[in-house]
């Protein structure tokens, strides 16, 4: 069934920033939990799904996606019938309010009309779930409904999902309103921003936007059309994880770094692929001491490392301490240096004796290729 | 035309049955080594560090899993376009019916029709089954400058030893003068590795004439090498220095993944310039508990460790559960050691679990335990 569908990846609006990190990569090309990228998710559920056409529309920086996504043929697209387009958006860098999703969408218009898929799923690569999408488009297809949204209900909101768009539903779960999510309630339905539609109803629904105004996105043509189309909700019932903020991508790494959370996500027969490093195992020294962490393969250990993610090819010297924290690939932690909710970028180096310490909150940055 | 045109043959068709169960169901070269990878990694993968982009891989004994391995040439990026993987198992032809290789030489022989469609000027013959790495284009570029017919890569091995392999003698100017298998007094410590370029017209010649003898054992070492010295061809001897393993036995083989945990082993699997590339299985990183102790280990994604790892490699997703030891021992792919069992001086095979509560190996034995079964008590 999946094979009538066109897997349309979307990219987040400007109110997703993450310190930092996010000023050399979008979102979607973070590292994540070791050896993965935040798109990885998105990709897999749809490949796993049986999805093998697939548009990735990309904002900025599009240098370290490109690379990471390649041919597609990691993420099991098939090489001949098979397709992943990367689509960039703006022609000439104009301004920043019209690089958004439906001015990408318009410009690659010719893509979109010319594929034979009678449907689309569009989701956003920055939210972190395990769906199967085939069973979503069957329910979708079942109900006669105009659109199906993806939801995660959360009697968190006032802590989590926060800038995330909440949906307010009828008793039939179907779309009434949204909201952004400011953190003033308990219970609430975030929006995955994930919709499954026809691709005629995708396509109306695009150049209509562009029409009513220049600056719109494709969810500002959503709330327009609420009273007009059926929008019904899809529950989501993996652990969601939107990384919108530094703070929620160092929370997702934290809670991921446990097996038990993990879990929901990374099931037997849903593969989540990514682009292979080739790195070696992990060489653990006499003397370390590991504990409750995940770790990626190529690290070499002589310190400290607890409750943390270690991605590919980091180095924790001999008396360093890395403590509740990220720490992105080569990132080198030498003698004696002390981390506690820190987030070390790519090949960072820290030198000895300098004490990070952040919080839940504020969890301290440390950027790219930098030396402390 | 291909950058270099040499052909690689990679020899794995053989058991090694001194690894006992461990190739029950798989040939050598599909062995497990060093947390993530298979001993034909090695071979396949310098074949792909040294721009060699045709490999052929002769399979034989237990070929399901070693065929279907080495097909994904994607894998050592050896999937370029007129380059490949190539698995050459022995088949039926009309003037023989169904051979197997006769020997390493008959092997080669009955793949000239290959060979010859490759239309290669030197052919790389390479073993499956030595971990090791080297570059073959260095190699090469001896082959050519000295203009040999043949040569040979050896290694230094201790002289005590050396009755152990086939010796290569040689001049000053490393021409091989006189070649003695496994010699009771031996006069060079030069052992060949089982490595050899040939200039392919030449070998073509020799091989069809060796497929008619009787007598011949059809081997490299034992006819074909006599025989280019017995025609006063040019044999050249190409010293190789660093790490090389025959992985031959258990003991050796637990000794090989060992050396992996000396910080300074000559085998350096993180040389980025020189990857070892291998199947790219889709698994987790490994997730260490909150109780684990961990204390010089080796160890691979995938992997959950709740237990005590001490001395130890650890290969994809293998599980170490609360309470559990392992000390001195290599866990294969997919074993499961449960609560409270302890593993000591064992190499535990793929997908074996050790029950909760058991004990297996012993702390001072003479030889490496392999537990290839389901131990319950």
């Amino acid at each position: 069934m999946s094979n009538k569908v066109l897997g349309i990846v979307n990219f987040e609006d400007p109110t997703a920033s993450v310190e930092g990190l996010g000023d050399y990569r979008p979102i979607p090309a973070f590292g994540f939990l070791g050896r993965y990228r935040v798109i990885d998710f998105v990709l897999s559920n749809m490949t796993n799904s049986g999805i093998s056409d697939i548009q990735v529309y990309c904002k900025e920086k599009p240098r370290s996606l490109i690379e990471h996504l390649g041919t597609g043929q990691h993420y099991n697209i098939n090489s001949k019938r098979g397709n992943l387009h990367i689509l960039n958006g703006e022609k000439k860098p104009i301004s920043d309010v019209y690089n958004h999703d439906v001015n990408n969408f318009m410009q690659n218009m010719e893509f979109i009309e010319e594929s034979d898929k009678g449907y689309v799923v569009v989701a956003p690569s920055y939210f972190i779930y395990q769906i199967d999408f085939g069973q979503v488009l069957e329910s979708h297809i079942n109900s006669g409904d105009d659109i199906t949204l993806l939801y995660k209900a959360t009697d968190n909101a006032k802590e989590e999902f926060i800038g995330c768009e909440t949906v307010q539903f009828d008793e039939t779960k179907k779309v009434i309103g949204f909201e952004k999510n400011r953190g003033k309630y308990k219970n609430r339905n975030i929006s995955l921003e994930c919709y499954i539609m026809s691709r005629k109803l995708f396509i109306d629904l695009v150049k209509r936007a562009a029409a009513t105004s220049s600056l719109y996105w494709f969810k500002d043509i959503l709330r327009e059309v609420i009273n007009e189309y059926t929008i019904r909700g899809y529950a989501v019932k993996s652990y969601v994880a939107c990384i919108n903020s530094l703070k929620t991508y160092f929370k997702a790494n934290m809670e991921m770094a446990n097996l038990s959370n993990a879990k929901t996500i990374f099931k037997k027969d849903w593969p989540i692929h990514t682009m292979t490093n080739d790195s070696p195992p992990t060489h653990f020294y006499p003397g370390c001491i590991v504990k409750g962490s995940a770790i990626a393969n190529g690290c070499f250990i002589e310190g400290t490392v607890e409750n943390s993610v270690l991605c590919r090819n980091v180095t924790v010297k001999k008396g360093a301490v890395v403590k509740n924290s990220v720490v992105l690939p080569g990132a080198y932690i030498s003698e004696n240096a002390q981390l506690d909710h820190v987030v070390v970028d790519k090949y960072a180096i820290i030198h000895h004796v300098k004490k990070l310490e952040g919080t839940d909150d504020e969890p301290v940055y440390v950027k790219r290729r930098d030396r402390i | 035309m291909r950058q270099n045109n040499v052909v690689a043959m990679i020899l794995a068709g053989g058991r090694g049955s001194r690894l006992l169960d461990l190739t029950k169901k798989v040939a050598k070269p599909a062995v497990y080594f060093g947390g993530k990878y298979r001993i034909i990694d090695f071979p396949l993968s310098n074949c792909a560090n040294s721009d060699i982009s045709v490999v052929g891989v002769l399979t034989q004994y237990e070929s399901v899993i070693l065929n279907s391995y080495v097909a994904h040439d994607h894998r050592w990026g050896l999937d370029t376009k007129d380059g490949g993987v190539f698995v050459l198992p022995p088949m039926e032809t009309d003037a023989n019916g169904f051979n197997l290789y006769r020997g390493t030489a008959d092997a080669i022989a009955q793949n000239i029709d290959f060979l010859d469609q490759m239309d290669p000027d030197y052919v790389l013959i390479l073993s499956g089954d030595h971990i090791y790495k080297m570059n073959y284009d260095k190699m090469l570029k001896v082959h050519k400058e000295k203009q040999a017919d043949a040569t040979i890569a050896v290694l230094g091995v201790p002289l005590k030893e050396a009755s152990r392999f086939g010796i290569m003698n040689t001049n000053d100017e490393d021409v091989i003068i006189e070649f003695e298998e496994k010699p009771a007094k031996p006069k060079s410590n030069l052992a060949s590795m089982g490595i050899y370029i040939f200039t392919y017209k030449t070998l073509r010649k020799y091989l069809v004439e060796d497929m008619k003898k009787e007598d011949s054992n059809h081997d490299f070492g034992k006819d074909i090498i006599p025989a280019y010295l017995n025609d006063n061809k040019k044999l050249v001897a190409y010293r190789f220095k660093g790490y090389w393993k025959d992985v031959g036995t258990i003991d050796s083989l637990w000794e090989a993944n060992m050396d992996l945990l000396d910080p300074n082993n000559e085998l350096d699997l993180s040389d980025s310039g020189w990857k070892i590339y291998t199947e790219d299985v889709n698994v987790l990183p490994q997730y260490i508990g909150e109780n684990a102790t961990i204390d010089n280990a080796y160890i691979n994604q995938g992997c959950v460790v709740d237990g005590t790892v001490k001395n130890s490699v650890i290969f994809t997703n293998a599980r170490i559960a609360e309470g559990a030891k392992v000390i001195d021992s290599v866990i294969m792919p997919n074993a499961v050691i449960g609560k409270n069992a302890t593993v000591t001086r064992c190499i535990v095979a793929e997908g074996v679990e050790i029950k909760e509560g058991v004990s297996v190996g012993k702390k001072d034995s003479e030889h490496i335990e392999l537990v290839a079964k389901k131990v319950v008590e």
